[in-house]
């Protein structure tokens, strides 16, 4: 029992440590952005409220705590949580000889290990690679990721003034809001469509750079399984961009904060439930991991990355974790409701002042992200990899009709009845019938362990 | 339990896909919760852990080089001479167990006690663990439990194979063990002084005839005490 409630208090330390962690990212965003500002108002003699030099310098800083902080490190503890929740899931105790001071630590401290043994391995570099393409691939693979991450809204913009320490700074609209967001462009999801499209060079690269033929299958299946899924990616979030009418991702988190049916929000997940399971199978399978792991297969090819040592497969290996993380983060802003509480929300929007409300909001977002990763860890632990003709079976002949069937739903329900009630409705219907399919009992279940069961086995 | 499936394709709601995943990730959560939230069993008998119920995680692992499982009574440990009261081998150098012994491991020469006219020693008695195959026929066929493989140890690693040959003086040790039909006891010995014969008959006792009598025997091991930790443990769970 020692053990359930010092969980209970880590939970809820974790979520506090979120919610202050947020609160200082607004603070660094906020006192950059207003430092910037005075900085080049400075340089150009003109003092005064520069909308672009706010905008910048709170940019500039979201790059630090969001790229920096929330994706490296995130993605970095993830490769001790698949361990760590692996041996959960399996009975076991995981990864927990190193002690700090007597106390595993959950096994965090494995997180230096492991980077310190990547930086120090040996390099080891084939004859016939070609030198740019081969150097060039772990960039490639690693790069389209963190760019990816920029568009993530982790938390809403606030006004400079609300930021503590900057009241006399700006008035209201004056200058551009304070979000945790590092770039807010119109472009929204058309920008993460082209993104991630390029990650599909770095494992192409990566595979045939090496003058090795495994690699070179393993960057052939990969770039195969990516285009493919890259479709029903897109046509996935089709239906999204239809029902909240907008591509900023942070316009879509906005307005799965306004009640739909009753007080129920429009959350993502209610109003296109198809759509999620069919972006996050599509976004599964291109973050190349079980059971879409086809580009890596230790029995059959080895993988895209065999000719690559140290370092160099470090950076290909974290890009996957990285890429759960940014998988992560668009789901919960596309489908999740993104930073708004959902619990309590109304609560705390009159009780706590805006600052401490979007930190709170920033807080929300990254804990959704936390088990949305969880999620993914969880389902490559449980599921064996497809075989290849699978893949692209399940890829044209089922998520790419669904998706399609999807967009037409969507678009005729909100012909019909623009309020977005009939399609909250037709949600609601459809997450009963996979709930209906999911409780009921498909196959037989195994035979009562008695003699007969015994001479069905084989030998008996 | 090996059983038959049925091999048919799958039906309409196996090939969504979906509705499967979604009851194994509730599988698989129900294990996540229960390891996260609840400890193991400190118990390092594996079989005797509390695992499955509530408040008990379903964790197997046994934390190896700080927890060992204890050995069953009936394991098979490195050979000892069983002593006598006076420091002497039981050991009457028959040849029953160097004969019986299918690995041919076991070396004995046999020597006589120069003051007495009956009793035989070993004045070798050498065994090669790395020739033994741990069948135990030694121990059974000695006439005399002079032989015993109750140690509860694994042989020692060594550098040398030289290391692994034990001979009479490594292999006599553990508890001495004294039989009231033990013959140097009944017709007295020249070799053993008389105040020391007087002490030997006192502690000898009838031989066991329930088996678990010599497990009970083995040093550092006592099935007694398992079996009264387990009525310990029992009692305590009813409570």
């Amino acid at each position: 029992m020692n053990r359930f409630f010092g969980m209970l208090l880590v939970i809820a330390a974790t979520l506090a440590g979120l919610v202050l962690l947020s609160a200082g990212f607004y603070l660094a965003a906020g006192w950059l952005g207003w430092g910037f500002n005075a900085l080049t108002g400075w340089i150009s003699g003109s003092p005064g409220v520069s909308r672009a030099a706010v905008y910048y310098g709170a940019s500039v800083a979201n790059v630090v705590t969001l790229l920096l902080v929330v994706l490296m490190i995130s993605s970095s503890l993830l490769t001790v949580a698949e361990r760590k929740w692996s041996a959960l899931i399996q009975n076991r105790i995981g990864a927990n000889r190193i002690k700090v001071f007597g106390s595993a630590l959950g096994g965090i401290p494995f997180l230096a290990a492991d980077a310190l043994k990547m930086l120090t391995k040996e390099r080891i570099e084939t004859t016939g690679r070609t030198r740019v393409l081969y150097e060039l691939a772990p960039m490639l693979a690693f790069a389209p990721v963190f760019a990816l991450f920029a568009i993530i809204p982790v938390g809403q913009g606030i006004e400079l003034n609300q930021i503590p320490g900057l009241a006399g700074a700006a008035a209201a609209g004056a200058v551009e809001q304070i979000a945790l967001q590092v770039s807010r462009t119109d472009t929204g999801l058309l920008y993460l469509f082209a993104i991630a499209s390029l990650q599909v060079y770095g494992t192409a690269l990566a595979g045939w750079a090496s003058n090795n033929k495994l690699a070179l299958l393993g960057g052939v299946r990969a770039s195969s399984q990516m285009i493919s899924y890259e479709v029903s990616l897109g046509l996935s979030l089709v239906g999204t961009m239809i029902a909240y009418r907008t591509l900023r991702l942070e316009e879509m988190v906005v307005a799965q904060g306004t009640p739909v049916l009753g007080p129920v929000p429009a959350l993502g997940l209610l109003l296109q439930p198809i759509g999620f399971l069919i972006f996050f199978a599509s976004a599964f399978a291109e973050t190349k991991r079980a059971p879409f792991d086809l580009p890596e297969g230790e029995s059959e090819i080895v993988g895209y990355f065999v000719e690559y040592s140290g370092m160099k497969f470090g950076l290909l290996f974290l890009a996957e974790f990285a890429e759960i993380v940014v998988l992560a983060g668009v789901i919960t802003a596309v489908f999740l409701g993104g930073w708004h509480p959902i619990l309590f929300e109304g609560w705390l929007r009159q009780n706590l002042t805006p600052f401490w409300f979007a930190a709170v909001g920033a807080g929300a977002f990254i804990a959704k992200m936390i088990v949305m990763m969880w999620l993914q860890l969880t389902i490559r632990w449980l599921l064996p990899r497809f075989r290849f003709d699978q893949i692209q079976k399940l890829c044209w002949k089922l998520l790419l009709p669904a998706a399609l069937v999807n967009v037409f739903v969507t678009g005729g329900a909100l012909l019909l009845d623009p309020s977005g009630q009939l399609l909250a409705w037709i949600g609601i219907l459809t997450i009963v019938v996979i709930a209906v399919l999911t409780a009921a009992v498909g196959r037989a279940p195994a035979p009562a362990a008695g003699h007969g069961a015994a001479h069905a086995a084989a030998g008996h | 339990m090996p059983y038959q499936l049925e091999n048919r394709p799958p039906d309409l709601r196996e090939s969504m896909y979906f509705p499967e995943i979604i009851r194994g990730i509730g599988t698989i959560t129900k294990h996540f919760l229960k390891n996260l939230f609840f400890s193991r069993d400190a118990n390092p008998d594996i079989l005797a852990r509390k695992r499955g119920g509530f408040g008990h995680s379903d964790n197997v692992t046994l934390q190896y080089p700080e927890e060992r499982a204890p050995y069953a009574p009936a394991y098979r440990g490195l050979h000892r001479l069983v002593p006598r009261e006076d420091g002497k081998p039981r050991c009457v150098a028959c040849y029953m167990c160097a004969t019986i012994c299918p690995a041919q491991c076991i070396y004995i020469e046999a020597a006589e006690y120069p003051d007495d006219p009956v009793e035989k020693y070993p004045a070798k008695f050498v065994i090669d663990e790395l020739r033994c195959i741990v069948c135990g026929f030694c121990v059974e066929a000695c006439p005399k439990d002079a032989i015993r493989m109750d140690s509860g140890e694994h042989t020692p690693p060594s550098y040398e194979r030289s290391a692994q040959i034990w001979d009479e003086k490594r292999l006599l040790r553990g508890p001495p063990v004294s039989y009231q039909y033990d013959p140097w006891l009944r017709r007295g010995s020249p070799s053993i002084p008389p105040d020391k014969l007087e002490e030997m008959r006192a502690r000898a006792k009838p031989f066991p005839t329930v088996a678990t009598d010599e497990a009970s025997q083995t040093p550092g091991f006592s099935v007694r005490a398992l079996a009264a930790e387990a009525k310990d443990r029992a009692q305590a769970a009813r409570k």
